[in-house]
């Protein structure tokens, strides 16, 4: 059997990739939605809450909102294995962060597909 | 400097290792990566604020108007150009990071070049957003 060599049980290529999916996702959900407000500003609320109704749409914002929660965490985790060396003080901020991202989570599939909206 | 510069598959090394950015002198693509790490944080800091504005402007037609009417305030201008750069920034960075990694301006002389191209492209995003807001 290996013996384990990090404090990690594994070797981190998952969290790589998952990392560069995530980033090409929401670089290009970026641009789509840069190039939504230049050419077809929202007017008003109507306008708004109706393209928010349309259901590819609301796919396209669960999913970019998925991304960014795991790209955050993978990014939140490695800035502080880096620059934070006590462990229990970076065990609470990785707490809150981890706690903070999964709210989140649920408030966006709460506004996307609950409230029967 | 209190980093160990042995080379990173070197097992006797205790790890994580931690990095003091403040011994540290970088180059402009070290500079960079560290804004990419900085507006990266402040960009899921911002998360909840962003998901409760759009919570509040899908279900509120006077929140929504009230949001129309505070951007034409001048410092609430000056505040969305200040999170479309946080957020250009890292975006313009992390496509560099993108490139890197399938080797493409790998060379010292384009790494920097492009190091530098992020701050450009940060800046003519933040122009215009600038005209569009105006």
């Amino acid at each position: 059997m290996r013996m384990r060599t990090n404090s990690s049980s594994h070797s981190g290529l998952g969290e790589w990739l998952f990392q560069r999916l995530s980033a090409v996702y929401l670089g290009v959900f970026s641009v789509f939605l840069f190039a939504k407000f230049l050419f077809w500003p929202v007017g008003d609320f109507a306008e708004w809450q109706a393209w928010f109704s349309l259901s590819w749409v609301r796919v396209i914002w669960l999913f970019a909102f998925a991304s960014l929660l795991i790209h955050a965490w993978i990014g939140v985790r490695s800035v502080l294995l880096d620059y934070i060396s006590s462990f229990s003080l970076r065990f609470i901020i990785a707490l809150l962060f981890a706690t903070g991202l999964l709210v989140s989570g649920l408030w966006v599939i709460d506004i996307l597909y609950g409230r029967g909206a | 400097m209190s980093i160990n510069n042995k080379s990173p598959v070197d097992n006797s090394i205790r790890r994580p290792v931690f990095l003091n950015l403040f011994l540290i002198r970088l180059p402009i693509g070290g500079i960079v990566s560290i804004i990419h790490r900085v507006t990266g944080i402040l960009l899921v800091l911002l998360t909840p604020a962003t998901i409760y504005l759009l919570d509040r402007s899908l279900t509120s037609p006077e929140f929504f108007a009230q949001l129309k009417n505070q951007l034409d305030r001048w410092w609430v201008q000056l505040v969305v150009l200040g999170l479309i750069a946080v957020l250009a920034q890292h975006f313009f960075s992390g496509l560099r990071h993108l490139a890197l990694d399938i080797d493409w301006g790998i060379e010292r002389k384009q790494a920097r070049m492009t190091s530098w191209l992020t701050l450009v492209g940060t800046t003519i995003v933040l122009g215009i957003t600038g005209y569009l807001v105006r």
